[in-house]
């Protein structure tokens, strides 16, 4: 076997996570390989036609910031726009964008099509090129092999894919593409802890057998925020209605009296479904006493005959969905395209890959998506972009890519994954950052636009927007903070005109701007010029109003980030640590934390365990300064040498 | 885990052993080591010079915490400190040393108010830790902090759960129960907004962060108590000049043989004596007559007097029973806490008339006295707290050791579940304050994300005190109790 290097980066997978794993090392300038089953089926929705959501909407501004793709898809296919908690606090609204479904894909393939430096190929991957613990490329259906520094795996659910239908199992990774069969039992072979997992969809109706006026009809919102800083401030396509509808006492029974019919309720499934999105048997069998269940009806496109009926995703026999359905207001006379299914898959238990997502026991082998245990199409972009940004910069040997859980979602989705592991398939919740006041939409670009600059997958021209932008915010908060207001009559009759306190005192207008009852657009009635873009005044206005609990928790993040910035040496072994109880030494040598911050998140690890880490380094540190007189031993405790720095210089050339 | 930074912030300790002795030292050690102790001791200068002494009165200004409220600018002890500046110290951290008089309580008492200024108790083994980390020690001498590291490591988690009295863990545990139901409607209306699910009402959440409320400010209140079986009851034997109070004290202290030490305050006026009953150790003080006097001195005995009587559980008001309560005697009963007076007539021996008709004359004194009006079943709540005896016969001891022992059952073991230890009391402190300001949240409307910030910092020092680790608790309740789902 020759072995000749064909590619840079070879991607197995075209799916959303597939999708940024391969742009952003092509966007890097290597030559990069992406093999999908299905080229038809690049970006292809699989479940419900909408991209955000609350903390997903976060990820894919995130994503949009450091150069990925799918925000700017969204923008570019969206028939409808939502802003979830509108009328809650800043760092928990969340965007939503309904896209047309064919659209979405037919951008994403233009995207890859056009991409320099990327092909694009037809083939099944059957098997992995390993030799030594390395992974350096993969063996096609066909049998011939394409070698590459790198392989990032985002196989989706398509590992040992297995559809249930009612009692009926065909092997699938979805309806219309073959499971993929052989890539897991070689890495069950390596020595990877493989699991099956489970997840399902509802039926596809068609739009002209439903009885709409018995529906009621939802409307997206007036105020439009795209995604990615790029796209213009309108959308581009017509924008469309979503439909309520809701089950009924006659659905429910009909479901009761069919559950024998249903693979989970007989154990046919083994896998875990996710708890945040049941099954609709799931729904009627633990929330017995709830007699109706809300479901949207959500048009896939503006020229799609089909219908996603969100919120019934059921896996019983096809005849049994077909006459509940019929139970549903409006579904009375209904066609069905497709119906329901569950899928059960195999995914690698996540704490066997490192925060970069490159597996532990097989080097230069990524792994991004559902194949990690997640679920949902923004988690799986996020992996995705993450996974190709490290395969790319350990090929350029640069610096791993880790984002903090202070600095973005996709830094808690990742540190959760590789320290936690999942039982379920894992779905992004505002409720899992710890730091969630600072983690907002509004301010994605003033947290990660730094992070962007090192990465250079956003091009410099882009920066340059982002740039006067930031600029712009910078310069209002100082405006704001030097600006006095002075208590004169004229104020003080235009201060009341507001609902607002006359003045005792002379104030800055941040403290005025601190009130609850003064805006940003309030303020050049007040003889003080503000941009008139929301982009730089809601953010500005947003951070002076919450300042009390912002402070409060960049102090606790001031304070975590010691910790954090500790890194931890790959070649401790941990039953060496004095101070360690068996099982804290047992979970720190499996999960081998990057730093100590993620060593104390751990589950089993005391706090204790952190000062026996740092007295076991120093001694250590002590003895190798005096054995070798090497100038490390001299650097302070807190900057042990960078493993990953080290590591990285030893990387396949 | 919310809290991080383990290493950098101001740590203190009770650094002599624990028990009577002279003098106890407390440590104090971290880059806030100065602010902090500066709190209470206001005698320090703004920049002390390093290895210097400063002698002067801590006191305790922590007026605004539930748990002291009324005491304010209190004078705890004077205490000797000793400032080592950065790099100078045992830690090698800025460091104050207070040396106070040697009692349990005022120790603990100082210790409490260094918490509440800002410290954090210190680990078992932290201050070496520390001089280790700073480069004071070498390896072989921070081994001793290894073990201890392991020791603390072995004991945590669900050991530290049995540690706590059983009743205590169920108090606790319902206060997180009342936390995590709240904090997980909160969680569903963000996180899941847009599903068909019913959220909390704010009159629901009210009451159960209320409720999650009270149940922390009993816990902090039970502290008083809690401390009460590991420091002792504080009786303090109050009156007029020459009622026998000296002499009751030298029966209790004399025939119970339990004497552990007897000092004799040479800046105050006050004789403490030790005994003990049922196992419990009481600090006896006997204080100078309650008089009205031009004396100078005398009268900064007296105002003592009224100080230890302030931080007392219990009162003997001792009178002589051949005399009969005088009006000065009244006024100055009027002014203290019924249920902590007892009264004890003394000089049994001489008297002689009939004890049920002076009895029967002392209730009738009593009955119009402002602080005993509020009392229902004036008779039968007056009867246990009324004693006649004489200092000369061993009978009395037994009288009144069982007056002590019988509100020893009533106050300390009718419920056992108190807190103890300061640091529960300083984490139930902290989540306190989380839940009071939930709850002003809540009344004005704010938007819940900041609820469920003060909620899940609540939540977290509640856990952390039952031993248990934060982790997805939130969100499994979350899924076992609505029907959630896109």
């Amino acid at each position: 076997m020759q072995k000749s290097l064909d590619y840079d980066v070879i991607v197995v997978g075209a799916g959303h996570a597939g999708i940024e794993a391969c742009l952003a090392p092509a966007r890097l300038g290597l030559k990069t390989l992406v093999v999908t089953t299905n080229p038809d089926r690049i970006g292809y929705m699989s479940c419900n036609p909408s991209i955000g959501g609350l903390a997903k909407g976060h990820m894919v501004r995130e994503i949009d910031i450091l150069g990925g793709q799918m925000g700017i898809a969204a923008d570019e296919t969206c028939i409808q726009f939502k802003r979830l908690n509108s009328r809650r606090g800043p760092a928990v609204r969340g965007s939503r964008v309904q896209s047309d479904k064919n659209l979405y894909a037919q951008f994403m393939i233009q995207t890859l099509m056009s991409q320099p430096n990327l092909n694009v190929m037809s083939g099944e991957v059957k098997r992995l090129v390993i030799d030594g613990g390395i992974c350096s490329g993969v063996v096609l259906a066909d049998g011939s092999t394409i070698h590459s520094k790198a392989v990032i795996i985002t196989a989706g659910t398509f590992l040992n894919g297995v559809m249930h239908v009612g009692l009926q199992q065909t092997s699938g990774g979805r309806v219309g593409d073959q499971a993929s069969v052989g890539l897991s039992d070689q890495l069950v072979e390596f020595g990877f802890d493989v699991r099956r997992l489970k997840t399902g969809t509802p039926a596809r109706l068609l739009k002209d057998s439903i009885d709409w006026s018995k529906t009621v009809p939802q409307h997206g919102d007036e105020h439009y925020y795209p995604f990615s800083f790029s796209s213009p401030n309108k959308p581009k396509l017509q924008q469309i209605d979503c439909y309520l509808t809701r089950t009924t006492e006659a659905t429910h029974d009909i479901i009761r009296n069919n559950l024998d019919k249903s693979p989970m309720y007989c154990g046919m499934i083994e896998g875990s479904g996710p708890r945040y999105c049941p099954s609709i048997e799931d729904k009627v069998v633990r929330f017995a006493d709830k007699t109706s269940h809300q479901s949207f009806l959500e048009p896939e496109g503006l020229t799609s005959d089909l219908i996603y009926l969100q919120g019934i995703s059921t896996s019983l026999p096809e005849d049994v969905q077909f006459e509940f359905l019929k139970t549903i207001p409006g579904l009375e006379n209904v066609k069905v395209a497709r119906f329901g299914y569950a899928v059960e898959y195999d995914f690698i238990e996540p704490t066997q890959i490192w925060h970069r997502l490159e597996t532990r026991p097989i080097e230069n082998l990524f792994l991004a998506g559902q194949i990690n245990g997640t679920s949902g199409y923004e988690e799986a972009a996020a992996q995705g972009f993450v996974a190709g940004v490290n395969a790319a910069n350990k090929i350029l040997g640069k610096d791993e890519f880790v984002l903090g859980r202070d600095e973005a979602y996709i830094g808690v989705l990742v540190d959760d994954l590789v320290t936690k592991g999942t039982l379920e398939p894992y779905r992004m919740f505002t409720s899992r950052a710890e730091h969630r006041l600072i983690l907002r939409e509004d301010n994605t670009a003033d947290r990660l636009m730094g992070p962007s600059s090192e990465l250079g997958v956003l091009k410099a021209a882009a920066f340059a927007t982002l740039d006067v932008l930031v600029e712009k915010r910078k310069l209002l908060a100082a405006r704001l903070k030097e600006t006095k207001v002075y208590p004169n009559k004229a104020m003080q009759e235009k201060l009341i005109a507001l609902g607002t306190p006359a003045l005792t005192k002379s104030l800055s207008f941040e403290e005025l701007l601190r009130r609850p009852e003064i805006h940003c657009l309030d303020l050049p009635g007040l003889g003080f010029d503000v941009d008139q873009d929301p982009n730089i005044n809601d953010s500005v206005e947003i951070e002076v109003k919450y300042s009390g609990y912002v402070s409060r928790q960049l102090e606790l993040i001031r304070q975590m980030r010691r910790l954090e910035e500790l890194l931890l040496p790959l070649d401790i072994d941990y039953t060496e640590v004095r101070g360690l109880s068996k099982e804290e030494s047992e979970k720190l040598n499996k999960i081998r934390p990057r730093t100590l911050g993620q060593a104390q998140r751990i589950s089993g690890v005391n706090p204790s365990a952190t000062q026996a880490i740092m007295i076991f380094l120093k001694g250590r540190k002590n003895i190798e300064a005096s054995a070798s007189g090497d100038s490390l031993g001299k650097k302070r405790i807190g900057r042990f040498s960078a493993p990953d720095a080290v590591e990285n210089s030893n990387l396949v050339r | 885990m919310i809290k991080g930074d383990r290493d950098v912030d101001t740590i203190c300790a009770i650094s002599t052993p624990i028990g009577t002795g002279g003098i106890s030292v407390l440590r104090v050690s971290g880059p806030g080591a100065l602010l902090i102790a500066q709190k209470s001791c206001q005698f320090l200068p703004k920049e002390p010079t390093s290895h210097h002494v400063y002698l002067g009165l801590l006191r305790d200004l922590s007026q605004s915490k539930p748990q002291s409220a009324g005491i304010t600018d209190e004078a705890v002890d004077e205490v000797v400190t000793t400032y080592f500046k950065k790099g100078h110290s045992f830690t090698g951290d800025e460091t104050i040393e207070i040396s106070c008089h040697g009692s349990p309580y005022i120790a603990q008492k100082i210790l409490t108010i260094l918490v509440q200024s800002g410290a954090r108790l210190a680990e078992p083994g932290e201050f070496t830790y520390r001089a280790f980390m700073n480069g004071k020690l070498d390896l072989v001498q921070a081994e001793g902090v290894l073990a201890l590291i392991q020791a603390q490591s072995d004991r945590s988690g669900k050991q530290a759960l049995r540690q706590l009295r059983g009743s205590l863990s169920k108090k606790l545990e319902a206060i997180e129960a009342d936390i995590l139901w709240s904090l997980a409607r909160l969680e569903v209306s963000i996180d899941f907004s847009t599903e068909d699910v019913e959220i909390v009402s704010k009159t629901d959440l009210n009451q159960r962060v209320l409720a999650a409320q009270q149940g922390v400010n009993k816990l902090l209140e039970s502290y008083r108590s809690g401390r009460m079986i590991k420091e002792g009851l504080q009786l303090v034997l109050a009156g007029e000049p020459n009622v026998g109070k000296s002499s009751l004290l030298n029966l209790l202290v004399e025939e119970s043989r339990a004497i552990v030490s007897e000092i004799a305050g040479t800046t105050r006026d006050l004789v403490e004596a030790k005994f003990s009953v049922q196992g419990i150790v009481v600090n006896a003080t006997d204080t100078a007559g309650l008089r009205k006097t031009s004396d100078i001195v005398e009268s900064l005995g007296i105002k003592k007097s009224y100080e230890a009587i302030s931080d007392a559980d219990i009162i003997f008001f001792v009178f002589d029973i051949n005399r009969g309560l005088s009006a000065h005697e009244l006024g100055e009963i009027e002014l203290l806490d019924p249920y902590k007076i007892r009264l004890i007539g003394n000089k049994k021996d001489k008297f002689s008339g009939f004890l049920d008709s002076a009895k029967k004359t002392l209730f009738d004194q009593l009955k119009v006295l402002k602080n005993f009006q509020k009392i229902e079943n004036f008779e039968p709540f007056m009867k246990s707290k009324v004693l006649f005896v004489s200092a000369y016969d061993k009978s009395s001891y037994e009288d009144l050791t069982g007056l002590i022992a019988l509100d020893l059952s009533n106050t300390v073991f009718e419920d056992q579940s108190y807190i103890s230890q300061v640091r529960h009391f300083e984490n139930l402190t902290k989540a306190a304050e989380n839940i009071e300001r939930a709850l002003l949240l809540i009344t004005a409307d704010s938007s819940v994300e900041f609820m469920a910030l003060e909620l899940k910092e609540a939540l977290i020092l509640v856990q952390e005190t039952l031993g248990k680790r934060f982790d997805d608790q939130v969100m499994d309740r979350v899924f076992r109790e609505f029907c959630i789902g896109k």
